[in-house]
């Protein structure tokens, strides 16, 4: 049982992390990207073709954030140029629809090319033992990275200028604008920030399985349920959920089995959105 | 006080409702009849050959799974992501009732088609009474099409999990003919067209351009907004379990692909954004267009897919609003005909999918 919840918690914290860079996108700038997925594996495509040209792994691992970030920022200055003009529902809706059309691009192209490429980033060394479990190496080191990356972000948006800048915008659109914040500026940022994210949970989840051409679909759903699960617009909310449902996927696939687990994982997602729909811990509904 | 409301609000909704209801039943029955000729004379220029056959018969089944979500989507403004859920209600539903239940191919069908309409409006039930916009509407289906997935997977003694479930009812009738079943299917969606279209003139039609347009609005006119959702999502869904049942009996062979989200729903949201969303005829262009497109595009494999994906992409950013109701707008602001003045000073600058109700 122990096993399972630490296991949980090792899914959890990747789906939180995973969930943070959509719901920020969202919550900032209310556009929903369903590109998110391919961008994770886009970046882990980077990696591999990098790790397969000899270079060491800790460069392609930056290479991939960076192809991440790049992606990002590359969907801000292309297809989401029309969406910005738009406001409210009519928003949402074009930028849900034409990053659809750019994860049929992406995701077409990759499996056409690369069909077989999957990524694995071998940990060396045995299990280390917590609470009495022998955890994977691979899955101790990515849950280490992905707890960082939150200490940083929370860090970020705490202390750092340019944090609470992007804070007020989530909060209040006019208001920071009028307090001389572009918001236009800080949803770029928040864009390549949010395809770094992307990167970062494609390369540290190769660390424990491995990510393949074809996880975009699946990493995309798994991001949209946490977030909705964690509320939109918050990072906190996002962790909370992640483990919440990481822990209960993984024990409900061991107790009853696969199929099961998963109708209880988007039951959970449908029984938060009915109950409170601005999700646990929602910025605004 | 409602004197002023509808002043303020609704004027131009009931002046369009009546100039539509003016129309009388042949100018409803000619297009579709003729849309339906057209359509019959496939089999003439195809009839040779059992795969294109096939390939019609697939196109004439989105067909009745793109009107059925023109219905819920297109009148209502509910963006229901389980199109291929509702549908695989239906064929799953259909097959498990007559084969293992043993109820006769016409009761199993209407009894799985009553199930999908059920659910359907459930869903819509749901998303009205918690008030949820059109976002989390489109999450909830979508969460429901995913369990619907994984249970079809799960419960592999009853659907045949992955490899599918073989249908051995309606063997040996025509619905396995290489010509039959495309006509069968054929009348459905000349069915489903005409049933929409009476819809669309009825107080029912009226209503949903009200709240569709300002929910409201329609609210303080006095729509009842919750139950024409309902009704909108109940009509639908039961197209859609309708045509889904059909469609696996004449097919003889269904699995989870066969009703995918990704298979299903996907291509049916880019044929009725094509056609355009709201108008009557999108959702048959749409499907007639991308049926033809994707068999020329077959021997591209994957790369199809980045064609789709292209094609969305140019489809929403150049023609938001679908084909037809540009179409007809520019014949409408050429000639000037049907609309009131109002409408014609409006600038047709690009709008948000759905917004509109032309064709």
């Amino acid at each position: 049982m122990i096993a399972n919840i630490l296991d949980g918690i090792v899914l959890g914290l990747q789906f939180g992390l995973l969930a943070a860079g959509l719901t920020l996108v969202y919550g900032l700038g209310g556009v929903l990207n369903l590109a998110y997925g391919q961008m994770a594996v886009t970046a882990a495509m980077v990696a591999l073709f990098a790790m397969d040209a000899g270079v060491p792994a800790f460069l392609a691992v930056l290479l991939a954030l960076v192809a991440g970030g790049l992606a990002g920022l590359v969907l801000d200055l292309t297809v989401l140029r029309p969406v910005y003009r738009l406001h409210g529902e009519a928003r949402v809706l074009l930028s849900l629809l034409l990053s659809l059309g750019v994860a049929f691009m992406v995701d077409g192209f990759l499996n056409w090319r690369y069909p077989l490429k999957a990524l694995t980033l071998g940990i060396g060394g045995g299990p280390v033992e917590i609470l009495g479990v022998p955890m994977r190496r691979g899955s101790v080191w990515a849950s280490a990275i992905t707890l960082l990356t939150f200490a940083a972000l929370f860090a970020f948006f705490r202390y750092a200028a340019l944090g609470r800048a992007v804070r007020s915008v989530i909060e209040d659109e006019e208001g920071a604008r009028l307090v001389g914040i572009d918001p236009a500026r800080m949803l770029r940022l928040i864009l390549v920030l949010s395809g770094g994210l992307a990167a970062l949970v494609a390369v540290t989840r190769s660390m424990v399985v491995a990510v393949d051409v074809q996880a975009g679909v699946s990493i995309t759903v798994s991001a949209l349920i946490v977030t909705v699960v964690g509320g939109l617009g918050s990072v906190a909310g996002a962790l909370l959920a992640g483990i919440i449902l990481g822990i209960v996927s993984i024990v409900a696939a061991d107790l009853i089995g696969t199929y099961v687990s998963l109708i209880i994982l988007l039951g959970a997602a449908a029984g938060t959105i009915l109950v409170r729909p601005a999700g646990l811990l929602g910025v605004r509904d | 006080m409602s004197d002023r409301l509808t002043e303020a609000t609704g004027t131009s909704l009931v002046g369009g409702a009546e100039q539509r209801s003016s129309r009388s039943l042949p100018l409803l029955l000619v297009p579709i009849l003729g849309a339906g000729a057209v359509l019959a004379l496939v089999p003439l220029w195809l009839g040779d050959s059992g795969v294109l056959m096939g390939v019609a018969v697939l196109g004439v089944a989105f067909a009745c799974y793109t009107i059925g979500f023109n219905v819920i989507f297109g009148s209502t403004g509910q963006l229901f992501l389980c199109v291929g859920a509702l549908a695989g209600t239906g064929g799953y539903g259909a097959a498990i009732l007559a084969e293992e239940v043993g109820l006769p191919l016409m009761v199993s069908i209407a009894a799985a088609t009553i199930a999908s309409s059920l659910i359907g409006g459930l869903l819509s039930f749901v998303a009205v009474r918690r008030s949820l916009g059109v976002i989390f509407t489109g999450i909830i289906t979508l969460i429901f099409s995913l369990s619907f997935e994984a249970l079809v997977l799960g419960l592999s003694s009853l659907t045949g999990g992955d490899t599918g479930r073989l249908i051995e009812s309606g063997a040996d009738t025509f619905l396995r003919d290489r010509i039959p079943p495309y006509y069968l299917m054929l009348a459905l969606a000349l069915l489903f067209l005409f049933v929409h279209g009476l819809l669309r003139r009825s107080h029912v039609g009226w209503a949903w351009r009200a709240l569709r347009d300002d929910e409201v609005a329609a609210e303080l006119a006095g729509v009842d907004v919750a139950r024409y959702r309902v009704y909108a999502a109940m009509v639908g869904g039961a197209m859609l379990g309708l045509a889904g049942a059909t469609f696996a009996f004449t097919e003889g062979r269904i699995s989870p692909t066969t009703f995918g989200f990704a298979e299903v729903d996907v291509v049916v949201i880019v044929m009725l954004a094509f056609g355009g969303i709201g108008s009557l005829f999108g959702p048959t262009l749409g499907a007639v267009t991308f049926t033809i497109v994707d068999e020329v595009l077959i021997e591209f494999g994957q790369l199809r897919l980045v064609a789709y994906g292209a094609l969305v992409i140019v489809l929403f950013l150049w023609i938001p609003r679908g084909v037809i109701p540009t179409i007809s707008d520019l014949f409408q602001r050429r000639y000037r005909i049907g609309r009131t003045p109002a409408e014609r000073g409006a600038s047709p600058g690009p709008e948000a999918p759905g917004s509109e109700d032309r064709g």
